[in-house]
């Protein structure tokens, strides 16, 4: 099995579920990854901690158990931009230290803004 | 007399020095050392505060001539008081660090999964993510296992010495701990009650540890790309109407004019600063404190 770290692993199969825009089952994401060439428990160990993280959705469908990603690509990017900038002395200690020093609340608006389908 | 002198003390540092010193522009060209000095303005309103708590109760009971008895009531009264104050404070710091990791391990987490800087691995640090979306977005989550964030917005509107000036800048953060400074400055503006609350510290260290890290990027980096970063990554984003008049405005001011001139920390005025740092915490210890506890171990009433 060629080495791959967890994390490029884990970031690998969400690629996967996000490309694949219907749930899948373990069977699929494996199959859909065979040219990395990793056993069928690997992939299944890396859903059930995908699914710890909740990141990833387990879904009981007849038979198989199928898994989805929790929100989509965009959705989960312009919520970790949100939770970045709403660092802030009142509630807690700042997440994040920023490269430019623009309110917070502009920022806010233009991330909403950005993301509004 | 201790007692008032002590409270006049904490009260001055506390709320009269923040504001003149927030507003201060000499700190601009010492920033490590105006840090230095911020937390010992702070740590030494907290011990004043220590000091008029455990002195005041011995200096009424005497001047009101008090048999033992009450003295000693006084006296395990202030040990309570000052060790409430203490416990406060220390809550107020776990509180925060423990809120702040749980949040950055989470944050990590998903800029892990999120992550495409596989197509960016010409920039170099292992420690950089890359994230999707217009939106230009640069900055760090510290922790044991640090982060560089940048949006794909970052690399469209800088280029390429602009990016390592921003990446240098982000890295001094991380390598400085600098979340470590301002995790104590929050935890104390935390804990202190309402009416003594200022956030000038928390606003004013922030924006050092920022031209901290500046001065350092402008050395690796050149002054020139990161003023031009510093500028485009704020005028990059798309204002909406309703948003309100940048509050920070002043402080972003105050970086990109440092970022103009030739490089101006100065030698003098960091030894000045750390010298007063150190005399706010040694000097009222030695003229106040001692010769008053010499005066009260005579009279222990315990």
């Amino acid at each position: 099995m060629a080495y791959m770290a967890l994390g490029d692993l884990e970031r690998e199969v969400m690629r996967q579920l996000w490309d694949a825009g219907e749930p899948l089952t373990v069977r699929q994401v494996h199959e859909r990854l065979r040219e990395r060439d990793l056993a069928y428990t690997t992939v299944m160990t890396v859903l059930s901690r995908l699914t710890k993280k909740r990141v990833v959705v387990q879904q009981n469908d007849d038979r198989a158990y199928k898994y989805a990603p929790a929100q989509s690509r965009e959705e989960m990017t312009a919520g970790l931009m949100l939770d970045a900038l709403t660092a802030s002395g009142d509630q807690d200690a700042a997440l994040a230290y920023f490269m430019g020093q623009l309110s917070p609340d502009a920022l806010k608006a233009a991330i909403e803004a950005a993301t509004k389908k | 007399m201790t007692a008032l002198l002590l409270g006049a003390l904490g009260l001055t540092l506390s709320l009269v020095v923040p504001g003149p010193l927030a507003r201060a522009h000499w700190p601009d060209r010492a920033p490590a050392a105006a840090v230095l000095l911020w937390q010992s303005i702070t740590l030494s309103a907290v011990l004043s505060a220590l000091g008029v708590v455990l002195s005041a109760p011995y200096e009424v009971t005497r001047a009101a001539g008090s048999g033992k008895p009450v003295a000693a009531a006084a006296l395990i009264g202030a040990l309570v008081v000052a060790g409430v104050i203490i416990l406060r404070l220390v809550v107020s710091l776990i509180g925060v660090t423990r809120r702040s990791r749980v949040r950055r391990a989470r944050h990590r987490e998903l800029v892990d999964l999120l992550d495409r800087a596989e197509q960016h691995r010409e920039l170099g640090p292992d420690n950089l993510r890359v994230l999707d979306g217009a939106l230009p977005l640069a900055y760090c989550v510290p922790g044991r296992e640090p982060r560089v964030v940048l949006s794909n917005g970052v690399l469209q509107v800088l280029d390429r010495d602009q990016v390592d000036a921003v990446l240098a800048h982000e890295q001094t953060h991380l390598r400085h701990r600098h979340e470590v400074v301002m995790e104590s400055f929050t935890a104390f503006y935390r804990a202190v009650p309402g009416p003594l609350r200022s956030r000038a510290p928390l606003d004013a260290v922030h924006l050092l540890l920022e031209m901290i890290s500046d001065d350092v990027a402008r050395r690796k980096a050149g002054a020139e790309p990161l003023r031009a970063a510093l500028e485009r990554l704020s005028d990059a984003v798309p204002l909406a109407e309703d948003a309100r008049a940048d509050p920070t405005g002043d402080a972003r001011r105050r970086r990109l004019d440092r970022l103009t001139k030739p490089h101006t920390v100065s030698v003098g005025l960091n030894v000045a600063a750390a010298l007063a740092a150190v005399g706010l915490l040694v000097l009222p210890t030695v003229i106040l404190v001692v010769p008053w506890l010499d005066r009260a171990l005579d009279h222990w009433p315990l």
